[in-house]
């Protein structure tokens, strides 16, 4: 059988060396399981040999964690079936192979479509419950709806609405997971803590994994930077953003929430930056019912009217006016219509405060309206990405640099001032985009040469600095992986690092696992 | 320019659910939505609005609910709307349904341009547009993509026709439906959305637009609805998840399959 499952890599196989931060990495064998068992047996042959680990999901990160540096590959692409329901005091839980595909099981959740021939009865029973029930959805929502779910609890991938429901995190109930050895553990919310910084998981044989939680207070910010680590922490919490340095997800259970009956979006555009950034801080404090606060910047607009400009797939976005700088978007989710009147008017108020103008906005009250204000959402990154292409044709050794740091509330503006002097500083060209509700910008560099590139490089270890001083986080959605390891140690220091080093090497003392990923085993490696 | 806009609530077409064990369809209470061809016809008749100055005023017959739709209209810059609605409406086929609207263009009196979707995406029929026209005695040009040229007393305008496209200079009055390549129908703003809150709305009866109610609703319906049917679906797809040359392997497969 592991002749079948593990088989050496070759030139079929190229696409999995790399992901989509465009770095390739090199691999010896690839797997791709179809079930826990296979997972076992994969990880047991690779741990006899000493032979390095890579577990991929959908390889869509941008922070090359699913980029193997050697070994074997275990690709969870063929687990991508859910196994069951369950209904438990008003609540619907899915459980998911971490192969599922996020826009897959938005559809399903959807359309309420489920294959459920393999499902035990009482998840047949959770099903015809859930069919006559309400509208339910699973709120995390990354821009990139190709990922799996496996990745996206390895790095607690977030998105917009993560203003208002929180990341992945909160939203995952249970995860099963296969230790390097083989052994197999799970954590399920509200059952199992740390009993103050010792955390104890009993394996299924009985066997127990002892670990130390690091000392490091985490910043009060949205953050997928590192484990997360909390005195009496729940021990699910330590598996959630592990980027594949403990084990290897093999089940895991999520949790729906109750749709909310209306949604409606208002774009809002403004002249100037601090306007926007005005309204933001006065928005948070005065407006409910607010799910996601999204921004774009002169430099992301003006990537878009080219874009309108040349090409006619994208002649369904709305022009965008020579006077307008900055774009914010609001989402509010409501029960009722007159609900969200209300808080769009309060939107309103907080705009016309901020120096804006009611008709410089664009409400969207109905699917279609919002499928038309997320199309210029999604735009920038996709559009962003082609100029990109472009350039590489000149220079392959440029890629786009984009920045994913997170402050809390009250740097908001210094954070954005840093940005805007460091970029002038360095003559850098850039298109800025992401989610200011939360203090969270992606600072995306658009180099023309290698020359920009390195020094974009640069500035960023500087930008980690600085956030780190505010109070922030280098990573607050992509995860570190490989590329951002560097600015893991800017933000919490070596100290802090080798606790995170002893915490790993108590579930793969052989160092295995997600070689690469948070840190070097080493200090300095 | 006095311009008139028809609006027709529809189902919002997302995806229809079956309860897994009745098998019947669950009715989950999504809310209906303008035609989306309807909403072009709004967008031009505001242009043209913008340009020539007037007001627009957008037309429907329909439930009570449907005020919603049209002060969605008038959020997206229709001036006035007016409704139709009365039990005696029920149940009206294409020519019924443009003689209730005609007596409602009639109370607008004296306007100078029609402007319909170029089709109901729940019906499929195209036919009101002619049928109001026929109904009101002024001309029409249907599927029309581009108003070339537009003054008060006429109009030139781009159609799609079967072989391609023709230009049609009509006189106004007129009538014209439009297909959706003619604009891009902008979003309401926020003071928009206050303005349609209290912009004037009028609702009338059957009674009240002097309806004979033998023209209207089932009882003025000459057509005949037979039968309807779901088509049986006949494409089925399959997920290939192999390596390169094992999907490669299994479409020869399946092509010597079918051949």
């Amino acid at each position: 059988m592991q002749a079948e499952l593990i088989k050496p890599m070759s030139e079929d196989f190229a696409d999995y060396l790399r992901d989509e931060s465009r770095s390739i990495g090199h691999a010896e064998h690839i797997a791709f399981p179809h079930s826990e068992e296979e997972i076992v047996a994969a990880l047991r042959a690779c741990y006899q040999q000493g032979e390095k680990i890579t577990v991929q999901g959908a390889r869509t990160g941008l922070a090359a964690a699913a980029v193997p540096y050697g070994g074997c590959i275990i690709n969870m692409s063929r687990m991508n079936r859910v196994t069951a329901m369950r209904h438990e005091n008003g609540t619907y839980y899915l459980t998911l192979q971490p192969g599922v595909v996020l826009s897959e099981l938005k559809k399903m959740i959807g359309s309420k479509k489920f294959d459920t021939a393999d499902w035990d009865e009482d998840a047949k029973q959770a099903y015809v419950d859930f069919c006559k029930d309400g509208e339910f959805f699973f709120s995390p929502d990354p821009t990139e709806t190709s990922a799996t779910i496996g990745g996206m609890v390895c790095c607690n991938a977030s998105g917009a609405r993560s203003y208002h429901y929180g990341a992945t995190r909160p939203h995952i109930h249970r995860v099963r997971m296969a230790l390097a050895d083989g052994r197999i553990i799970s954590a399920e919310r509200g059952k199992g803590r740390a009993n103050g910084y010792d955390a104890v998981f009993t394996c299924e044989d009985g066997s127990q994994v002892s670990a130390k939680v690091p000392s490091y207070r985490m910043p009060h910010t949205k953050n997928a930077s590192g484990y997360y680590a909390e005195k009496d922490m729940e021990l699910i919490d330590l598996l959630i953003s592990s980027d594949g340095t403990l084990g290897v997800m093999t089940e895991i259970e999520v949790t729906l929430l109750p749709q909310p009956q209306i949604i409606w979006g208002v774009s809002l555009l403004f002249e100037n930056e601090q306007s926007s950034l005005e309204f933001v801080d006065q928005m948070r404090r005065t407006v409910e019912g607010v799910a996601s606060v999204e921004f774009f910047d002169t430099g992301a607009l003006d990537v878009l009217r080219e874009q309108k400009r040349k090409s006619t797939a994208f002649s369904a976005l709305p022009v965008i006016e020579p006077f307008v700088t900055t774009v914010v978007y609001v989402e509010l989710h409501c029960d009722t219509e007159e609900q969200a009147q209300q808080r769009l008017f309060a939107v309103g108020e907080a705009f016309t405060k901020a120096g804006g103008k009611e008709e410089n906005s664009w409400v969207a009250r109905n699917q279609s309206d919002l499928d038309r204000l997320m199309f210029f959402r999604h735009a920038v990154p996709e559009s962003v990405n082609m100029l990109i292409d472009q350039r590489k044709q000149k220079d392959p050794t440029i890629t786009k640099l984009g920045a994913d740091m997170s402050v809390p509330n009250e740097h908001l503006f210094d954070v954005v001032k840093l940005y805007r002097a460091t970029l002038k500083e360095n003559n850098l060209e850039s298109a800025t985009w992401g989610h200011v509700g939360n203090n969270h910008l992606h600072v995306n560099v658009l180099p023309n040469n290698a020359e920009e590139y390195n020094r974009a490089k640069e500035l960023f270890k500087t930008w980690a600095a600085k956030v780190t001083e505010m109070g922030g986080a280098v990573s607050a959605e992509h995860g570190v992986g490989k590329l951002k390891a560097a600015f893991l140690t800017i933000m919490y220091g070596e100290k802090h690092i080798d606790e995170m080093r002893a915490l790993k090497r108590a579930f793969d003392p052989k160092w295995l696992l997600g070689v690469g990923n948070l840190f070097s085993e080493k200090e300095g490696i | 320019m006095k311009i008139l806009v028809c609006v027709k609530q529809v189902p919002s077409t997302n995806e229809v659910r079956l309860d897994p064990v009745t098998k019947t369809i669950i009715r989950d209470g999504r809310q209906a939505v303008i035609n989306p061809f309807d909403t072009y016809a709004i967008e031009e008749a505001v242009r043209l609005k913008e340009k020539h100055g007037g007001t627009v005023c957008a037309i429907s017959m329909g439930i009570p609910a449907t005020e919603r739709l049209l002060r969605d209209a008038m959020a997206r810059g229709v001036d006035q709307s007016i409704l139709l609605t009365d039990r005696a409406f029920a149940g009206a086929d294409t020519l019924a349904t443009s003689y209730a609207l005609s007596l409602g263009a009639k109370q607008v009196g004296d306007f100078d341009l029609i402007i319909c979707g170029k089709m109901a995406v729940d019906g499929d029929t195209a036919q009101i547009g002619p049928e109001l026209s026929a109904q009101l005695g002024i001309p029409y040009v249907t599927d029309v993509c581009e108003i070339l040229e537009s003054s008060e007393e006429k109009l030139r305008c781009k159609k799609i026709t079967d072989h391609g496209f023709a230009e049609v200079e009509i006189k106004l009055p007129a009538l014209i439906t439009v297909s959706k390549d003619i604009n891009m129908p902008r979003l309401p703003s926020i003071s928009g959305v206050r303005f349609s809150l209290q912009a004037p709305f009028r609702v009338y009866t059957a009674a009240e637009v002097g309806a004979d109610v033998n023209r209207c609703g089932l009882s003025g319906s000459p057509t005949q609805v037979v039968k309807s049917f779901t088509p049986d679906r006949t494409h089925q797809a399959t997920h290939l998840n192999g390596t390169t040359s094992e999907n490669a392997d299994a479409v020869l497969k399946i092509f010597e399959e079918v051949r």
